[in-house]
């Protein structure tokens, strides 16, 4: 099983939809089942758009390559489809939805995933849904509030972990789940995705991420450095420590025709 | 209840050749009736006559071309036919009907005509009456000349309010007497069957000092491919410390010009909330006037709409601070698809006495096409100096970013387009919790929603 590949990317590349704006310079990328990768880069350097063009973001455009996920090429597909194909992903900037509760939200995303005329047992998705918040100790009146409206940072991190737990997908993408997180929010989030591994191993996690400080607490099989469009450098842990003690500044030697992102990736390294 | 002295002098030949708005309706409908009616529809008719057709010129109705609506002269008056007590009722308004069960009485009106009427017997014991405008113009004489389509209606409040006070063919009267509590509302359901007609109806509510009442009302027709007129007058009374919960649901079909006005008076102390649900007809004019004449006075104005192909919805609100100590809450809501259209006019005015008003009104649209469009026009006018007011009006895009968030879920763009639009709507139906209500709009909402 684990010699198949879940997700292989190769040689992607995407721009911004309604401008000439190219962002993602051709990725390759190829993750086993149940592995967690990380991808950590500067601001801009594109690891977000990544996340964003994996899931069918319609604000952005593949001009070429190609994604497989679970042998199946994706780029063709809608977001929907992607979702109800086992791709999950952990927004940055959760939406508010004013009026309508996790729960009412959740029960409608298990009734997509169902065929026409099936109907979500509601004491069975009840029973379901106290489980998951239980096993992720949270307190169940969180359910009922409505999704990520008037919510803090961290509540709306944990609400993606939450329908994270609900809709077990086969492969997690985290959108910088760490950013904007104390690091009590930041470990609530982590156990979140662990316990989510301990329960289904071969639940894959695709982690994008600026600090490496999440790698305290998540461990990943993989690290990957993405500067300027591409991924630059891959390797074990080890990989990240280095980043945490020199930086980025190393990587962008290996960069230098994407000079219109240095300075910005320069106040980056030094902030 | 349907036999009503006035229907049963009513000549057979009316069904075979509807009458034309004209002078010789007023007469012919005027026939056999009591002479102070008879002379109200006279004068309401020369009031019509007198009065121009509202032009987008004016302020009150520059978002709707009426002349482009309606027209008078190819109008007939729906036929006084009326279906048997529980014969070839039309499935729309039995299914509507069922759903009612739980209710203190029902009213049943086919093209403007009441055809069923009951009442819980322990509340009629007590008082509370529940009848046909015909049956009350012989039995309630005196309710009626003080207060219909007099005090609370004149017809010289513009065109549509003259016509309805002229050519008026039947509705309902609820009264409840002092103190007397309904635990459950009452229920009355209006069906129109016939295109090219014109139904004019109306609705006196009067609940005595200290008593309780809610009364729901829906609107039901097939589309039509004709157009079609359907006029209400709709007034209502909160006498000293009284509740009354109004709600008008419309889900008429296409082809339909759905025009309501609507005035309620709130006496001290009482408590007057109307809820307006317009998710029907082609185009829907709304006039809403809250009176609060009593120290004391609350009225809450909720109203709610969903368009969609090319809909037109038209609110013209007004909420009237005469006495001091009274507080409105206006807040009105509706979701726009394709090329639907919604305008928004509402004021506030505080009479110079009205001090210590406090009064608010807001109105929010969300737009789930680049076709559709809002228009609203929040306004106030205070002439008291201590007072809390406040006006707010929004126009919102289902965002990108918001529909991705649920695409993401797996959800569809229609079950995503579901979840936004009744999470929007639903704040609105949750201030006026009343038993079936919110089930019952929910449905119609969804129903809507499927066809999107």
């Amino acid at each position: 099983m684990s010699d198949t590949s879940i997700l292989t990317i190769t040689g992607l590349r995407a721009k911004v939809a309604d401008e000439d704006l190219d962002i993602l310079m051709g990725v390759d990328l190829e993750i086993r089942p149940g592995q967690i990768h990380t991808i950590m880069g500067p601001n801009g350097s594109g690891k977000s758009t990544l996340a964003k063009v994996l899931a069918g973001h319609p604000d952005y455009e593949v001009t070429g390559g190609d994604v497989v996920f679970n042998g199946q090429s994706i780029l063709d597909l809608e977001p929907n489809e992607r979702a109800l194909a086992g791709m999950f992903l952990a927004f940055q900037y959760p939406t508010e939805i004013p009026g309508v509760s996790i729960a009412n939200f959740l029960r409608t995303a298990l009734q997509a995933r169902l065929e026409d005329g099936e109907e979500v047992d509601l004491f069975d998705f009840q029973e379901e849904l106290l489980d998951r918040m239980k096993l992720l100790d949270m307190d169940p009146a969180f359910a009922e509030r409505p999704v990520n409206d008037g919510f803090s940072g961290g509540e709306k991190k944990r609400n993606e972990i939450l329908q994270m737990a609900v809709l077990r997908p086969t492969l997690a993408l985290m959108d910088e789940t760490d950013s904007g997180l104390d690091i009590d929010a930041l470990q609530i989030v982590a156990n979140g995705v662990n316990t989510l591994r301990e329960e289904n191993p071969d639940m894959t996690v695709l982690l994008i991420t600026h600090y490496q400080r999440m790698l305290n607490y998540i461990k990943p099989d993989a690290v990957h450095v993405m500067v300027g469009g591409r991924i630059v450098r891959s390797g074990g842990p080890e990989v990240a420590i280095a980043l945490e003690e020199q930086g980025y500044a190393d990587w962008k030697e290996q960069d230098k025709d994407e000079g219109q992102e240095e300075e910005q990736q320069q106040q980056v390294v030094t902030a | 209840m349907s036999s009503s002295p006035r229907a049963a002098e009513a000549p057979v030949a009316e069904e075979d050749t509807p009458s034309s708005l004209d002078e010789s309706a007023v007469e012919s409908i005027s026939r056999g009736a009591p002479s102070w009616l008879s002379e109200r529809r006279r004068h309401a008719w020369s009031v019509f006559e007198d009065t121009p057709l509202p032009s987008t010129r004016s302020e009150e109705w520059r978002y709707t071309d009426v002349s482009r609506v309606v027209d008078f002269a190819d109008l007939r008056l729906a036929p006084d036919g009326m279906p048997a007590e529980n014969g070839s009722r039309p499935a729309g308004l039995t299914a509507a009907m069922e759903e009612d069960l739980a209710a203190s009485g029902h009213a049943v009106l086919v093209d403007g005509n009441v055809v069923h009427v009951d009442l819980d017997p322990a509340l009629e014991e007590q008082g509370v009456i529940l009848t046909s405008l015909r049956t009350a113009v012989n039995e309630h004489v005196g309710l009626l000349e003080e207060l219909l389509a007099t005090e609370v209606l004149p017809p010289e409040e513009g065109k549509f309010q003259a016509l309805n006070a002229a050519l008026w063919s039947d509705g309902v009267l609820l009264y409840v007497p002092p103190n007397v509590k309904l635990d459950l509302p009452v229920r009355a359901t209006r069906w129109l069957s016939h295109a090219g007609s014109a139904v004019f109806a109306r609705t006196l509510i009067v609940a005595e000092p200290g008593s309780q009442v809610s009364y729901v009302e829906e609107l039901l027709s097939e589309d039509f491919d004709k157009r079609t007129l359907v006029s209400s007058a709709v007034e209502v009374v909160a006498r000293d410390g009284a509740q009354i919960q109004y709600v008008s649901v419309q889900r008429l079909g296409r082809g339909v010009f759905c025009q309501s006005a609507q005035r309620t008076l709130a006496h001290r102390d009482s408590k007057l909330d109307t809820l307006n649900v317009n998710l029907g007809a082609s185009v829907t004019r709304l006039d809403l006037n809250a009176q609060l004449l009593g120290a004391g006075a609350h009225s809450e104005m909720l109203g709610l709409y969903f368009g969609d192909q090319d809909q037109h919805f038209d609110h013209n609100t007004s909420q009237d601070h005469v006495a001091p100590d009274t507080g409105s809450d206006l807040l009105y809501k509706g979701a726009l698809d394709d090329r639907a259209q919604a305008a928004f006019r509402g004021i506030i005015r505080v009479h110079p006495d009205a001090q210590r008003t406090d009064a608010y009104q807001t109105n929010r649209n969300l737009l789930l096409s680049d076709e559709c469009r809002a228009n609203s026009l929040p306004n106030l006018e205070i002439q008291a100096d201590d007072v809390k007011c406040s006006h707010g009006a929004t126009v919102g895009q289902l965002d990108s970013e918001a529909l991705f968030y649920l695409l993401s879920r797996g959800l569809s763009r229609e079950q995503a387009e579901r979840l936004v639009v009744l999470g929007f709507l639903g704040d609105v139906m949750a201030r006026l919790p009343l038993g079936g209500v919110v089930e019952k709009v929910t449905r119609a909402i969804e129903r809507k929603l499927e066809h999107v």
